[in-house]
């Protein structure tokens, strides 16, 4: 019963940033804009969280401040830095009409390199490893309970972070601004005809860059979630941005479908991870390597048959990748 | 910012509600309208005439705030205004009908009346009172749609009625319509034309973009006429006649007849059985068991409204496409499953309909893209290394031949040329094949008069060298004056064979708009 | 010749910008300004410093010139190759399982490492080709995928590791050629002697070899008259007979084989290991800048390649004060600016008046008339 109850709760906390990350590449796609730099993004959001968690920890460990409220603030400072490196993207794809994924690669490219050395000047020479400090995660004591060790306890009490909350939160908002508002109709517009979007007098490019930046925003908290996935920081995100790219794709560029497809994928995920202490699978006690290199391999794979098998449904945003000229009907 | 004080209401009386004064505007290295003057009265239809390329959309573009002009201004009964984008447009009640519709595919048709005046509270949509508003509207005007249908479900026709009520949502009091009738039958047309005729009886003044003459002649009151960017003048209808327009606008006299001998046919080249391919939007398919065939010195045209299955079945005689069922015989041998550039060899020649898409590499240069049908034969490669003097000279001699004209010769990129000479060079490269059978689709789409008359005399040309020509043509005027069969194609169908010298464009319309068909 | 010196002129702009941010960032992060200085001029002239050093930036130009080309070969028929790492790795795995497991030559194992890369980046041509699957995500998987592999086999391959050959504990890292199998290494022709360099070796030469060949391909027949075609507009190509599908796939294939040529003449050098770690080599993705800079001209690759390589060693020379990831920041920014050439292109042609008569790119859109007759001869 426990393996199942942490299968459960691993399951949902590699869910959240796929989610949160996907659900942002989708308000960028829909406006007509690849966001191929989302892994970039999360490592900025990652990183900077990290360190204001790092300079907030002395306050928090002396009871000055309340644990919960200092990784909130952490994570909106990911969110931040993450709106930060998506207007670079934004300024090359809008203003300079370039090639959107040459430019996302090049923020993927920097995002890692300028973690590692800010990281360094920060910590020290040679220091790239960023723990977080205990008191992120939510525990029985948060709610003035004891631990109980029954079933539904360590389902819900195994790794809660504030992500979780703030994720149904944010899924809920991203369902209604895409569908229920102006803002919605006129970003989805800009994304599948952008000249029948200027026609009736909307700033294309406005509206681009504000989905550009969601995508920003909800990339770095997605960076922050997966540092309280996987416990600490090293400059990576395993290229979680990247699968929560095939996500979006798999989801196609619908919430509802993504959030499927983002528990699908980190389920898989998490089979890989306890692949060796689930009763079924094979052991290959022989084989070196097996849970290093073998079973983490499991969602990449999937994630390329089923973007395969998905092909002949798959309906992105009809404008998506082109740059949009004004000068050019 | 526009001026929204101004209401057509006011006492405020210019005869004119919109001016557009001494215009220019210039795009790097060309003056697309240098100094026109357009007057717009109050609960008239002014229709403006001109060539393609005359200049007409770029002149609506500056009303409609999508360009700014360098010298000139626009006046709003009278005064002053400025135009910076479509909102100013709109607040002015300035709307349009746009030639290439404006409509977000994947919307609904309510969605896209709505998009940018959606009402809202606090930013959240209110669909309901939007609904009756368009309800109502299409109920007064009898422009039927179904607000909740999805834009590419929808034909042509209710597309285009939703964009009309896209400006009479919008409450706008000037209509501007460009080309509207390219996409319609004949009744739709008249249709159309009593509509706007509607909208001029009660007050709402109408710009109307065309190059057909017959149109303005029925419906317009006054015409200002454009020519090369620059204007000719504005007649009143009454006192003018379609021949003084046509010379107004081309520059010259036209004579619109192509020349053509009567030939009796020889042996069948293309003979096409029970042709049918699926639809990629729908489930059913979009060309259904279309059975016909051209014969030497013919040209059989495919007629009909935009959007009835010629472009797949042409995809499919081309080999572009799999047909699902049927078959296909070039010469006498089946071509059913041949690939593309066996059909070539075999003698098939394709202008195609979208030459940006198909008939050209843009970024490859003129003599690259006059190669594109043959770089491989021997006489342009050795060892699969090209030799680059032979194209040189085979590209100059087509240049020169079919008067192909570019910045820089060979060496200019087919993307810099303009409409028309690529269009030239296309046709060049296709006929210099010396075909069998000539596929040509849509040949003179968004062509100038001269370029039009250079291409049908090529094709008539083909015919009369004993070659089989199949037309795939939207205008009916090109479609009567070309052609020896006429075949009209409704749904994937073909509905009935004409000779073109015993039908009327009226009856073809039926055809093309389902109301009639033949058994055949 | 315009267009090639604008071409060059935007390169240079774009990594003397990348060079002004690497500073920035130096002199931000570092604790003290003369130091910063000094390793930041130490990174700039560390690549001519010694002969030594010139034979280790031409050695690891060899690769980059591989992956630079495998790119750049990829965009020309209008496919964004980023899976280089991964076919580069293939082919790195291939060469060395050859050189050691096998005992093969050092020819045979680079031929071998070019069909691995070209089966590696098959699959991702099949599936845009077949499926019209994005390639870039499915290259980025595939980057993974191939670390996986290769690393899980090499752990259980007793032979490939040292103590099967040299008496070592370090179990994560491949046996020394020089002890595996000297014939698997690349000859050096004397040119260690010359340059009093165990690194240098004619994987330069070969590297350079191939980028003319491919500018052959490329400019001078009908497959690359038609591979370009396809690059521009997939849709005419087929129009005009051409197998797009096939051109992909083919396309994909010799980016691939290019990409795992660059990983065997990298590990045959006989100087360099394979380290069994979570990590993609760098020297794959290097091939996106190298391609960028020179806007995938295969002649200039052999340049830009040069470049990167010598940033890089100039890299080592950072250290200890800054971590080499500053070359990676400064290669990002070429990356990002090279991203928009064609408008620091269209600028620098402003700027630059050359007299060369009317631009024939002169008309806003093809569907307008009338120029023709003004630039008719």
């Amino acid at each position: 019963m426990n393996i199942l109850a942490d299968i459960i709760s691993a399951t949902v906390l590699f869910a959240i940033p796929l989610l949160l990350v996907a659900l942002g590449g989708m308000f960028s796609e829909r406006s007509g804009i690849i966001n191929i730099a989302l892994d970039g993004i999360m490592i900025i959001g990652a990183l900077l969280g990290c360190h204001t968690l790092k300079w907030l920890d002395p306050a928090v460990t002396a009871g000055n401040l309340g644990s919960q409220v200092a990784v909130m603030i952490a994570i909106l400072v990911a969110g931040v830095a993450g709106i930060a490196l998506s207007l670079l993207l934004a300024f090359s794809a809008i203003n300079l009409r370039a090639d959107q994924t040459i430019g996302g690669t090049a923020l993927n490219m920097f995002a890692p390199a300028f973690s590692i050395v800010l990281t360094w000047a920060i910590l020290g020479q040679g220091q790239t490893t960023m723990t977080l400090p205990t008191w992120v995660r939510i525990v029985q004591n948060n709610f003035g309970k004891e631990a109980s060790g029954t079933f539904g306890d360590m389902l819900v009490f195994k790794s809660l972070y504030a992500t979780h909350f703030l994720c149904i939160i944010l899924f809920a908002a991203a369902v209604i601004l895409l569908y229920k508002t102006k803002f919605g109709l006129r970003l989805r517009a800009c994304g599948e005809h952008p000249q029948a979007a200027d026609s009736v007098g909307i700033n294309v490019y406005k509206m681009r860059y504000a989905g550009v930046m969601i995508s920003g925003f909800l990339g770095g908290i997605g960076g922050m979630s997966f540092v309280f996935a996987v416990g600490g920081f090293q400059s990576e995100v395993a290229g979680y941005g990247f699968l929560a790219l095939a996500v979006m794709i798999f989801g196609n560029w619908k919430p509802w479908s993504i959030l499927g497809a983002a528990f699908f994928f980190s389920f898989f995920r998490v089979i890989g991870n306890y692949a060796s202490s689930i009763p079924f699978m094979p052991k290959l006690s022989n084989v070196e390597g097996v849970t290093t290199y073998l079973w983490p391999s499991i969602p990449y794979v999937v994630t390329v048959i089923l973007l395969i098998l998905t092909s002949k449904r798959s309906r992105a945003p009809k404008a998506e990748g082109i740059p949009y000229d004004k000068g050019q009907r | 910012m526009a001026e929204t004080t101004n209401k057509p209401t006011k006492a405020n009386e210019s005869e004119y509600v919109i001016e557009m004064l001494n215009i220019t505007k210039e795009f790097p290295g060309i003056k697309a309208n240098d100094n026109i003057t357009l007057q717009l009265k109050k609960g008239e239809i002014h229709a403006l005439l001109g060539e393609n390329g005359a200049g007409k959309s770029t002149l609506m573009s500056v009303l409609f705030g999508l360009y700014q002009p360098e010298a000139g201004c626009i006046k709003k009964n009278g005064e002053v205004v400025k135009i910076n984008d479509p909102n100013d447009a709109n607040m002015l009640n300035i709307g349009m009908v746009h030639q290439h519709f404006k409509l977000v595919e994947c919307f609904s048709v309510l969605d896209n009346i709505i998009l940018g005046v959606e009402p809202n509270t606090a930013g959240f949509l209110k669909k309901k009172d939007a609904r009756k508003k368009v309800l109502d509207l299409s109920e007064r005007y009898g422009l039927h749609v179904d607000p909740d249908a999805i834009v590419e479900d929808i034909s042509v026709g209710m597309q285009q009625r939703t964009e009309i009520l896209k400006m009479l949502y919008r409450d706008n009091e000037i209509l501007i319509f460009d080309e509207p009738t390219a996409v319609l039958t004949p009744q739709e047309i008249d249709e159309l034309m009593r509509i706007m005729r509607g909208f001029a009886n009660e007050g709402k003044s109408i710009l109307f973009i065309t190059h057909k003459l017959a149109e303005i002649m029925a419906v317009a009151d006054r015409c200002t006429v454009l020519r090369k960017g620059k204007y000719i003048g504005t007649v009143n209808i009454a006192d003018t006649t379609p021949q003084e327009l046509s010379r107004m606008m081309v520059g010259r006299n036209v004579n619109f007849k192509v020349d053509k001998q009567d030939m009796e046919p020889g042996e069948v080249v293309l003979e096409v059985n029970g042709i049918t391919v699926p639809s990629k939007l729908h489930k059913g398919n979009s060309v259904q068991d279309v059975s016909f065939n051209v014969r030497r010195g013919e040209i059989v045209t495919l007629a009909g409204i935009e959007g009835n299955g010629q472009t797949q079945f042409v995809y499919a005689l081309t080999g572009l496409d799999k047909p699902t069922a049927g078959s296909i015989k070039l010469c006498g041998k089946d071509i059913t499953k041949m690939a593309i550039r066996d059909r070539s060899k075999m003698g098939m020649s394709h202008i195609p309909e979208d030459r940006h898409k198909h008939g050209l590499v843009l970024d490859y240069s003129l003599e690259q893209n006059m190669v594109l049908q043959k770089y491989w034969d021997p006489q342009f490669q050795s060892m699969g290394f090209i030799k680059f003097d032979a194209v040189r000279e085979y590209s100059e001699r087509l240049i020169e031949q079919y008067d192909v004209r570019s910045g820089q010769g060979p060496i200019t990129m087919a993307r810099s040329m303009s409409g028309g000479n690529q269009q030239k060079a296309i046709v060049a490269r296709e006929i210099d094949k010396d075909p069998e059978l000539l596929v040509a689709v849509q040949p003179t789409r968004g062509l100038d008069v001269g370029a039009i008359e250079y291409i049908h005399k090529q094709i008539v040309a083909q015919r009369d060298a004993g070659k089989a020509v199949l037309l795939v043509s939207l205008e009916l005027d090109e479609v009567m004056n070309l052609s020896d069969r006429i075949l009209v194609m409704y749904e994937g169908e073909i509905v009935g064979e004409f000779d073109p010298k015993v039908t009327t464009t009226e009856e073809l319309g039926l055809y093309m708009a389902g109301a009639k068909r033949q058994e055949r | 010749m315009k267009k090639s010196i604008i071409s060059i002129l935007a390169a240079v702009i774009s990594i003397v910008a990348g060079l002004v941010l690497g500073l920035v960032v130096v002199m931000a992060t570092g604790s003290d300004a003369a130091i910063s200085w000094s390793c930041f001029t130490a990174m700039l002239t560390s690549g001519f410093s010694s002969m030594a050093k010139l034979a280790k930036v031409l050695y690891q130009a060899a690769p980059l010139i591989m992956t630079g080309l495998s790119v750049g070969f990829a965009f020309k028929t209008g496919l964004f190759n980023i899976g280089a790492p991964g076919q580069y790795l293939m082919g790195a795995f291939v060469a060395l399982v050859g050189a050691i497991q096998f005992q093969l030559s050092w020819p045979i194992c680079i031929i071998a490492a070019m069909i691995a890369g070209a089966l590696w980046g098959a699959l991702p041509g099949l599936a845009k080709a077949y499926f019209n699957v994005n390639e870039v995500i499915t290259s980025i998987m595939l980057n993974w995928i191939g670390l996986f592999i290769v690393n899980i086999s090499l752990m259980n391959m007793p032979k490939m590791l040292p103590p099967h050959w040299v008496p070592s504990p370090i179990k994560d890292r491949t046996a020394s050629l020089k002890y595996a199998n000297p014939d698997g290494i690349i000859p050096k022709m004397g040119m260690d002697e010359f340059f009093g360099s165990p690194y240098i070796n004619i994987s330069i030469i070969i590297a350079i070899l191939f980028a003319v060949v491919i500018y052959i391909i490329l400019n001078r027949t009908t497959f690359g008259y038609e591979l370009k075609a396809c690059g521009h507009n997939r849709e005419s190509a087929r129009y005009a007979g051409i197998n797009a599908k096939r051109n992909i796939i083919l396309s994909m294939c010799i980016a691939g084989a290019l990409s795992g040529v660059g990983g065997a003449l990298y590990y045959l050098s006989g100087e360099a290991d394979y380290n069994i770690l979570k990590v993609l080599q760098a020297n794959g993705f290097n091939g996106i800048p190298v391609a960028l800079l020179a806007t995938s001209n295969p002649l200039g690759i052999i340049f830009s390649a040069l470049f990167i390589s010598y940033i890089q060693v100039g890299g080592e020379a950072m250290q200890p004060h800054f971590a080499t990831e500053v070359i990676d920041i400064i290669v990002s920014v070429i990356i990002y600016l090279a991203a928009f050439t064609l408008l620091t292109k269209g600028l620098l042609s402003k700027v630059i008046k050359f007299n060369d008569g009317k631009d024939a790119n002169a008309e806003p859109k093809p569907a307008e008339k009338n120029t023709g007759k003004e630039n008719g001869k």
